[in-house]
């Protein structure tokens, strides 16, 4: 091994492949952007460099922009504190479980393999008054008619409108199974010696998961909460495939539909860019902010 | 030792060029293959319209022997798929021209949906890959091309051999003529392909049986409407989802309660005015005779419940014509009637203006080709087009073509007496505004407006707009 590291050469060789990738399509990307968004950059228009108006607007004058924050953060708090108890429980339940654990694993992580424009069409459909849940509900005779159930994708009042809990909720459906996943393979590393001195010593099934798994399991929770935090921040397919335009408006969006729309919608590529920035800035902060709150103790 | 490194080399080298591979390259928007290049490439025959223009003053790259002049046709509809009967026809136009100059030019049409069009037409010019012909709406989206040299100057090649004179008149240019402000300078930089009228189209037969009677005004369009309701019929159908079918219709009534956008744009007034807001309440009392499921049901869906029986009017462009001809049963164009869209009661407005509208194409003014792209685009306009435009599209056609009035449907003789009459033309608000992003937030705030927002409230996003971005 020693010997092997002190081979710079081969060191600097196959590091290089993924420096370059990464500089060519992660890092030279981020610094332009970064760049553009603070100048006023229109498809078609010659580039001028504006300071930080764009951000100025962004947080005082863009109606949309305090919408896409506040459903982003609701979003992405409602999918860590979700996604942590489903996940941990379907994790837990299948690992204890030795019948039909594998048909179930693949039935709960279906959802995240699945193309989300297609799943978020079907849901889409669903959750239209025509047809689905509310043709359900009629059918029972809970509600008179299709229409006069509630509005899923189209009622636009509250604090956190209607739309937005249903895509969170579908979302919460699509994604639960990666975090069951991650927890499993954390708790598969755990050693059965562990459960066992501590069945011996008394340790009652709850006592045991509570005082052996949770904090075994603490860099996985990390991770995954991570992962969930920056996915639901950067969250678009759902939003855009379920909302129909007219009803997007400026209480609908989420921080990268609103992006997308003012990028490529209204060719506005700069201040498309600076939503991207905060966005950026954002998910950094949080990650942080999980692994700093998230106490990771090693007992090896 | 030797050969390890070397090896170790060489597959890191492979490694970095395989996936900078992927990064490069200037492939074609589209996957479909060139035509192989034809032994013969003779002269192929011109459209019936005019002869090719003369290209002196172009700049087509000279094509090697045999080689064919490739050139992509982006458009809002699926060529193949759609049931559109003016969608139809372009692919038939582009199926015409491809047979015709075989061997010399092969056009290969870019297909995507509506309401994705333009955001997909700016990546591709933002990319640098610019469709050689591409459809486009007069308005906030053409002038984004006009003016900022994406779309050709069209001049040079109407002037050339007679083609400008086939057009009825040169008013059909004025939503793609441009002045100082065009890319190129004073001039036209689309060429209309058809016009289409909004109007009012309606069923007969459910009138006749709710002794309803054509209205003239607001309010005897919602005493229809009440009739038609108290029968058991949808009195209107339209599309919420889909938010420019809601604001054609907030554009008619700001129109017909005497709102005169350039005063807005002048903020001589502005949109808390109480034409606006007047304009905001009638949709919300019309929106009581919408179908139950306008707010979830798209475009598609609303025009379908018209033609499927299912509710007696639909506020529509004329373009309706072919989506209704293209899908209705046998006999149903024969029950559909056309009026204009209602006066205002005690409104001193014009109540013949009439929201036109046309599809228009550009060429790009960066496209290596442009004598194939120009021979496209005659092939959109000449006579077999035009009168396919009327006679199967029900399109008003924009060039001196004799059709057959006893073919074409029904419908268009409505329209086109409905266009007759008009005093005068005004476009699409959404498409008429300061930018399209103002368009887009006019449509939003009618929507807000639709679900029962105060109209004075929801207009706050489009007036903020304004003070923020034109004012």
């Amino acid at each position: 091994m020693d010997k092997l590291l002190r081979n710079k050469k081969a060191i600097i060789m196959f590091i290089a492949p993924a420096f370059i990738l990464f500089t060519l399509v992660l890092l030279i990307p981020i610094c332009k952007a970064v760049y553009y968004s603070f100048c006023n950059y229109k498809t078609l228009h010659p580039i001028k460099f504006t300071g930080v108006d764009n951000y100025v607007k962004l947080f005082t004058k863009d109606r949309a922009m305090r919408a896409a924050l506040k459903n982003s953060i609701f979003f992405m708090v409602f999918s860590i504190i979700t996604q942590f108890i489903m996940g941990l429980f379907l994790a837990a339940l299948l690992t204890n479980i030795r019948a039909g654990r594998n048909l179930f694993k693949n039935i709960y992580y279906l959802p995240c393999v699945l193309s989300s424009a297609a799943l978020g069409l079907l849901w889409m459909f669903i959750f239209t008054p025509k047809l689905g849940i509310n043709q359900m509900m009629a059918s029972f005779g809970w509600i008179a008619d299709c229409t006069e159930g509630p509005q899923w994708l189209f009622n636009t009042e509250g604090f956190i409108i209607l739309p937005i809990i249903v895509i969170s909720f579908v979302a919460l459906w699509q994604y639960v199974g990666q975090s069951m996943m991650l927890y499993m393979a954390q708790i598969s590393g755990i050693s059965s010696d562990i459960y066992e001195a501590a069945a011996i010593d008394g340790c009652t099934k709850s006592q045991a998961f509570f005082k052996i798994t949770l904090p075994l399991i603490r860099p996985m929770i990390a991770t995954a909460m991570s992962l969930n935090a920056i996915g639901s921040l950067k969250f678009f397919d759902l939003v855009y495939n379920m909302i129909p335009e007219g009803f997007l408006g400026d209480k609908a969006h989420v921080l990268a539909t609103h992006m997308y729309t003012q990028a490529f919608k209204f060719n506005k590529l700069g201040y498309g860019c600076a939503i991207g920035v905060v966005l950026l800035v954002m998910c950094l902060v949080v990650t942080l902010l999980i692994n700093k709150f998230v106490k990771v103790e090693s007992y090896t | 030792m030797k050969m390890k490194k070397l090896l170790a080399i060489g597959l890191s080298m492979a490694m970095t060029l395989s996936m900078l591979a992927g990064c490069g390259g200037n492939t074609p928007a589209t996957s479909a293959p060139a035509e192989p290049a034809a032994e013969d490439t003779a002269e192929a025959p011109a459209a019936d319209t005019a002869e090719e223009p003369a290209a002196e003053d172009t700049a087509e790259a000279p094509a090697a022997d045999g080689e064919v002049q490739e050139i992509t046709f982006m458009v809002w509809d699926d060529l193949e798929a759609s049931e559109d009967l003016i969608t139809k026809g372009y692919k038939q136009s582009v199926d015409r021209f491809n047979k015709d100059f075989e061997g010399k030019y092969h056009c290969t049409p870019i297909t995507t949906n509506l309401e994705e069009y333009y955001d997909k037409l700016n990546a591709l010019v933002t990319a640098g890959e610019t469709p050689d012909v591409f459809i486009a709406s007069p308005g906030a989206n053409l002038n984004d091309y006009a003016t900022t040299g994406v779309a050709a100057k069209m001049d040079d090649y109407l002037n050339a051999d007679g083609w400008k004179q086939t057009f009825t008149s040169d008013a059909v240019f004025a939503g793609g003529t441009y002045g100082d402000d065009g890319g190129d300078g004073p001039g036209i930089y689309a060429i209309p392909l058809n016009i289409a009228a909004a109007c009012v189209f309606y069923n007969t037969e459910m009138f006749e049986d709710a002794g309803a009677e054509v209205p003239k005004t607001f309010s005897e369009l919602l005493d229809a409407c009440q009739k038609l309701q108290d029968k058991g019929y949808t009195p209107i159908t339209i599309s919420a989802g889909t938010a420019w079918c809601l604001s054609m219709v907030a554009g008619y009534l700001c129109d017909r309660n005497g709102l005169n956008l350039q005063d807005i744009k002048d903020h001589k007034t502005d949109w808390k005015d109480e034409k606006v807001i007047k304009a905001g309440k009638q949709i919300q009392e019309l929106s009581k005779y919408f179908q139950k499921t306008a707010a979830g049901d798209d475009n598609d869906i609303a025009t379908a419940a018209f033609y499927n029986g299912e509710a007696a009017i639909l506020i529509q462009g004329s373009w309706a014509i072919g989506q209704i001809n293209g899908s209705c049963a046998e006999g149903f164009a024969d029950k559909v009637g056309v009026f204009a869209f209602p006066a205002v009661d005690g409104s001193s407005a014009d109540p013949n203006r009439v929201i036109a509208k046309s599809d228009s194409l550009c060429m790009s003014a960066s496209t290596q080709y442009p004598d194939a792209a120009v021979q496209l685009i005659k092939y959109f306009v000449d006579d077999t087009a035009s009168k396919y435009t009327a006679e199967v599209g029900g399109k008003i056609p924009v060039t001196s073509v004799q059709y057959d009035e006893k073919v074409a449907p029904p419908e268009l003789k409505y329209v086109m007496d409905v266009f007759k009459n008009a005093s005068s033309t005004f476009g699409f608000y959404n498409e008429s505004l300061y930018d399209t992003e103002a368009g887009s937030t006019f449509d939003n705030c009618f929507v807000d407006i639709f679900t029962g927002t105060d109209p004075e409230k929801a207009l706050d996003p489009i007036q903020e707009y304004y003070e923020m971005n034109v004012w």
